[in-house]
């Protein structure tokens, strides 16, 4: 290319910069761009390249001319980008392109039933409070559910546990988690702390208060020199975790296997022990049955009552549940009915 | 029991209202069930004379009476129709307690003072009109109190006894825990004046078993008028839920209830042969009991017999043949202390329980025996007309001993509880309750009395000291620092993690009972000799213990899908149970059900997809994913057997086998099952795993897999293959042929239908190259894809177009 033909090229290409109008969208101005610094036939691009057809001089003045021209195309160019991809956002966002109240598409996800959940919480407080997880069969001998809890034979205490007796086999469903308590002392040397959580039976008609099947959360703590004032104290802390609150009433009552016994009730979680249905205005929730061990106990599993002593505890999971749940039908637990599962979601907070 | 606050007071000073009464009997360890008022429940209410009536001056309805009460003059405002100068009637005066609580006060009504009210029957809570008020009988004299006059008021008690204390069944034994509870004195009963001697002498008494029956008193009261009790005698049976009978029963009923000994009395004339025995029965003994049952006795029946029958069921119940009745003369009077354990036998062999047996098998005062004899006697007498007269007792037996003396310290009993309480306060507690209690320098001797049988041990002198001073006194210690650290048992762990995982995997967790029925294990093909069964179920629905999880979650699909469900999705971890000789074998498993759409409603796509096999074999897959060493067998082929593969479709069901053993099956529901439980409209996913078993098995820690950060290589190929060929065998032939290159092998798409050869379908595979150091070359990749086309030819496949 000559000096002519080159300067004639510029000039060309400068005209037609300087008459271009501003591109409507962004695939315009690439066209723009391409129509200058695309890699064939375009207008600067072509400049640039036949500047080395030119002499010395002439590149030193031609040089500067077509560079200014680039800078000046390319801050164009960026200038009406900017301005496109901005009105191109705005656009964007003042379109309501999709409706929001659509439902959103739900993730399969199961639940735990809220037997499960209500354990869960139960046994991770008091696996935090060091005891540990024991388990038994719910198909027990009389010897593991009752005598060696010390209800003989013939003891009208039996008359506290309908119980389900096996056909064709000496057998019972053991009527309370407390049998466990008997394997674990059989089975270990004191000290120990233990909690059994589990399935009992008991043969009583089903309504919307009973249940011939339920689940009980059992702790037992052996020692030397425990006493019943540890017992509140453990009991205090328990609920404090578990109800926010270690308001209790402990009331004398009686289990063949603790002695001392009580019978333990809560401050109502509803009404704040100020009286309203649910505690039927007494301002109290009985929850809780416990006691020292009975020494007795602990002469059936060969531990010795005048060195060891200690102290149990058992409350009902269903009635924990039902309370904090709002569930006023038991049977709902075992209806196994989608719409019930599904309510009872472990929440995040 | 049901307790009257009156008769608690005839024993014990009370100032207490029930309402006062109850938290102290909560405190000793005895819950109020209930509180039941009965009589008139206001005060202040007197009788008076209406002088005047006139027109209230700024109400048409209302009248202005002038009232007097014999001592002053009201002005009442009265809205009663009916009210009339010159009638008697009650007035509430200004400060009258109405009932549920309501005070009088000094009133304006309508611009005009009223000095109290004209009481309606309803307003009183008393039977009566409440549109009107009550006018009283002329002559009625004034100024009266207007409750006084319906007679005494009672409050009335359902009062919970714990088995341990069956000295509470009766007034005299609560009044004598609250005596102690609040230091008040105990009130004795005035001596019964002595009845005349009759001439005649008891029947001998011969006790057979006097380890059954320790102590036996009897007494022959004769020329009694039996007839029907004065009206302070039945109102006081009435008032604690007992229909008086006559005069004879009745003042065994009152004993019953005033000091808890159960007593018979027995028509003298109808008992034959010179003695009294009480015996066991003898097998083929039968008995018309006073209910009008008959009874068939067995050996461990003690009984009451003449010469030549039963006559009472020892304890339990007497005998109708020989009940006292109008026509009874001589009544032979029975106290008597039986062996609890004897009575609790008889009782529950029988299926016959009675106020009497209740007390018996819990325990009687056997102090309480001689008392009992002796004071029911002289009430017959008194109540029997002019010619009653009773004779000496005839004592068979003695007394049995007495509780045995308890040594303990106050500090002993302070390091039970754990508390502090003064020296000075647990004595007084114990010896409010104890026979005598002597102190000998820090020792306490403390002997029971003889109602106190179930005090032993100083734990029952500490919960003893911890009742009477308090429970709440004793302190709260923080809970003391664990010995060891806590453990979950490995199957509960492995239950937890499966709980989450099954959870996570989008299915509901179920709790089912553990029973079912004969008809349910029929129905499923299982026999029910080889389940194990309930002597006493609860119902026909409830006789086997459950076999297998999967019967109870087939139920709650049903149910699901008749409430109106259109897919289930549950699990359940829970015990199965088995006979095995002589015991029943427990086992921990987890089962699941699918049925209906996999997801919920997707309103971008018309309709998901029904869970199928493939869903349950992807759940199972990922739930045992991580575990070693698992092979996955077509049912068909498996070379084990579980009891519930007959809820699986042979053909459509996978037996996963471990190195430990069978570890469960996943699949299909049998379709023979779908239908019996109506589950035949949809398919049915099933899996059901032994967690026991699961829980051996040994699951490594993950372990970090390096992958490569260069770009991998695709590549799809769309086979032409058999339709019976296995999937299984044509992804082992692209890996093998394909060499090491080959990172994954994809099944992307089986497509079968329009275009292709009948008995072919076409498949297609995703194989992905890649090596961890640099990017492969392409004629790397081609050779690796070489190499899987000539396996996958080898087996018949062929390269689509």
């Amino acid at each position: 290319m000559t000096r002519q033909d080159w300067d004639n090229a510029f000039e060309q290409a400068s005209a037609v910069l300087r008459a271009s109008k501003p591109a409507a969208n962004l695939q315009e101005l690439e066209e723009v761009r391409l129509a200058f610094l695309g890699r064939k036939g375009a207008l600067l691009t072509d400049l640039l390249k036949s500047l080395k057809d030119l002499s010395i001089e002439d590149k030193r003045d031609c040089g500067p001319k077509v560079n200014a021209l680039k800078a000046e195309l390319e801050s164009r160019i960026e200038l009406q980008r900017n301005a496109l991809e901005r009105a191109a956002d705005e656009a964007s966002l003042s379109a309501s392109a999709i409706d929001l109240t659509l439902p959103g598409f739900k993730p399969a996800r199961g639940r735990l039933h809220p037997l499960t959940q209500t354990l869960r919480e139960m046994t991770s407080i008091l696996s935090l409070m060091g005891f540990s997880w024991a388990e038994g069969p719910f198909v027990e001998d009389d010897a593991n559910n009752f005598t060696k809890l010390n209800i003989p034979e013939d003891h009208p205490a039996r008359d506290m546990h309908d119980t389900f007796y096996l056909a064709d086999v000496p057998r019972l469903l053991r009527t309370h988690t407390s049998p466990v308590q008997i394997r674990s002392m059989e089975g270990q040397k004191p000290p120990l702390r233990i909690m059994c959580p589990g399935r009992v039976f008991r043969h009583e008609a089903v309504d919307a208060t009973h249940s011939a099947v339920f689940h009980q959360v059992e702790g037992l703590y052996v020692a030397e020199r425990v006493t019943f004032a540890d017992l509140k104290g453990t009991l205090a802390e328990f609920m404090q975790k578990l109800l926010g609150s270690s308001a209790m009433r402990f009331r004398p009552s009686f289990f063949p296997f603790t002695e001392p016994s009580t019978e333990v009730d809560v401050k109502c979680l509803f009404c704040r022990g100020e009286g309203c249905g649910i505690c039927k205005q007494s301002g109290w929730i009985e929850l809780l049955g416990a006691g020292l061990v009975h020494p007795n106990v602990f002469k059936a599993v060969g531990y010795d009552p005048e060195k060891w002593s200690g102290f149990a505890f058992g409350i009902g999971v269903e009635r924990l549940a039902m309370l904090r749940l709002g569930v006023k039908d038991i049977r709902g637990f075992y209806e196994n009915d989608q719409r019930f599962l599904r309510q009872f979601d472990e929440s995040l907070a | 029991m049901k307790v009257s606050l009156n008769w608690l007071k005839e024993h014990v000073a009370l100032e207490l209202s029930a309402k006062e009464l109850a938290p102290k009997l909560m405190a000793l360890g005895f819950e109020v069930a209930s509180i039941e008022s009965k009589g008139p429940q206001f005060r202040g209410v007197v009788t008076a004379k209406v002088l005047d009536v006139v027109q209230h001056p700024n109400a048409d309805r209302l009248r202005l009476c002038t009232v007097d009460d014999g001592a002053a003059k009201f002005s009442v405002v009265c809205g009663a129709p009916n009210v009339a100068a010159g009638q008697t009637v009650a007035l509430a005066r200004v400060g009258a307690e109405l009932p549920g609580g309501k005070k009088l006060g000094p009133a304006k009504i309508r611009g005009v003072d009223s000095q109290g009210m004209l009481c309606s029957g309803a307003e009183l809570g008393m039977p009566g009109d409440a549109a009107g008020i009550m006018v009283l009988g002329e002559g009625t004299p004034l100024g009266q109190d207007f409750a006084a006059m319906q007679g005494p008021g009672d409050e009335l008690l359902e009062v919970e006894i714990t088995p341990n204390r069956p000295d509470c069944l009766s007034h005299r034994g609560l009044a004598r825990e609250l005596a102690a509870y609040l230091r008040v004195p105990l009130k004795s009963a005035p001596p019964a004046p002595v009845p005349p001697q009759a001439s005649e002498t008891c029947p001998l008494i011969s006790v057979e078993s006097p380890e059954a029956c320790p102590l036996y008193i009897g007494r022959l009261i004769t020329g009694v008028k039996v007839g029907p009790s004065p009206a302070w005698l039945a109102a006081k049976l009435e008032a604690v839920g007992l229909k008086p009978i006559n005069n004879v029963v009745d003042v065994t009923n009152y004993m019953l209830m005033d000091i808890g000994q159960p007593m018979h009395g027995f028509d003298a004339s109808r008992l034959t042969g010179p003695e009294i025995r009480v015996r066991f029965a003898r097998s083929g003994e039968t008995i018309k009991a006073l209910d009008g049952k008959s009874y068939a006795l067995s050996l461990d029946n003690l009984l009451i017999a003449d010469s030549s029958h039963p006559v009472a069921i020892a304890g339990v119940m007497g005998g109708e043949e020989t009940g006292t009745t109008g026509q009874t003369v001589n009544v032979l009077l029975e106290s008597a202390y039986f062996r609890p354990s004897v009575v609790r036998k008889s009782s529950q062999k029988l299926r016959l329980k009675s106020d009497s047996s209740y007390r018996f098998e819990r325990g009687v005062d056997p102090g309480a025996v001689a008392e009992a004899s002796e004071r029911a006697a002289a009430l017959i007498v008194q109540l029997g007309g002019p010619e009653a007269k009773v004779s000496a007792p005839r004592v068979a037996g003695a007394q049995p001993a007495a509780p045995k003396p308890i040594t303990v310290s106050v500090s002993r009993l302070n390091e039970i509880l754990g508390s502090a309480f003064p020296e000075a306060d647990v004595e007084g507690a114990l010896r409010a309750i104890a026979q005598s209690l002597q102190v000998e320098s820090t020792k306490l001797h403390f002997t029971p009395p003889t109602h106190r049988g179930d005090l032993e041990t100083v734990w029952d002198l500490a919960e003893e000291t911890a009742r009477l001073l308090g429970y709440d006194n004793v302190p709260s210690v923080a809970a003391p620092i664990s010995p060891r650290p806590a453990k979950l048992t490995p199957y509960e762990s492995l239950a937890e993690r499966c709980r989450s995982r099954l959870a996570a995997l989008g299915l509901l967790e179920a709790y089912n009972y553990d029973f079912v029925s004969e008809k349910a294990l029929k129905q499923a093909g299982l026999s029910p000799d080889s389940c194990a069964k309930l002597a006493n179920p609860l119902s026909d629905d409830w006789t086997y213990l459950r076999p297998t999880l999967l019967l109870g979650l087939l139920a709650n699909a049903a149910t699901n899908l008749n409430r109106g469900a259109s897919s289930v999705r549950l699990f359940e971890l829970g015990t199965r149970y088995k006979p095995v000789k002589g015991h029943v074998a427990e086992k921990r498993h987890a089962a699941g059900l699918m049925l209906g759409p996999v997801s919920e409603r997707f309103w971008q796509a018309a309709r998901t997809p029904d869970a199928g096999f493939y869903d349950a074999k992807g759940l199972a897959e990922d739930l045992l994913s991580g575990l070693p060493g698992l092979a996955w067998t077509p049912l068909r082929q498996a070379k084990t057997q579980l009891e519930d593969d007959v809820f699986f479709h042979p053909g459509a069901s996978l037996r996963v086998e471990s190195p430990k053993g069978p570890l469960g099956t996943v699949g299909l529901l049998h379709p023979t099952i779908a239908r019996a439980w109506g589950l035949d409209r949809q398919p049915v996913a099933l899996f059901d795993f032994d967690l026991e078993r699961l829980a051996k098995l040994e699951s490594p820690r993950a372990r970090f897999a390096p992958y490569s950060q260069f770009p991998v290589s695709r590549r799809d190929l769309s086979l032409l293959v058999d339709t019976g060929k296995p999937y299984a065998e044509l992804e082992a032939a692209a890996r093998q042929g394909a060499g090491a290159p080959l990172q994954s092998v994809e099944l992307v798409d089986v497509f079968t239908g329009k275009g292709l050869p009948a008995g072919k379908h076409s498949v297609t595979l995703r194989l992905t190259f890649g090596v961890l150091d640099r990017t492969l070359t392409e004629p790397e990749v081609l050779a690796g894809v070489d190499g899987a086309l000539g396996a996958l030819k080898a087996l018949g496949a062929e390269l689509r177009g």
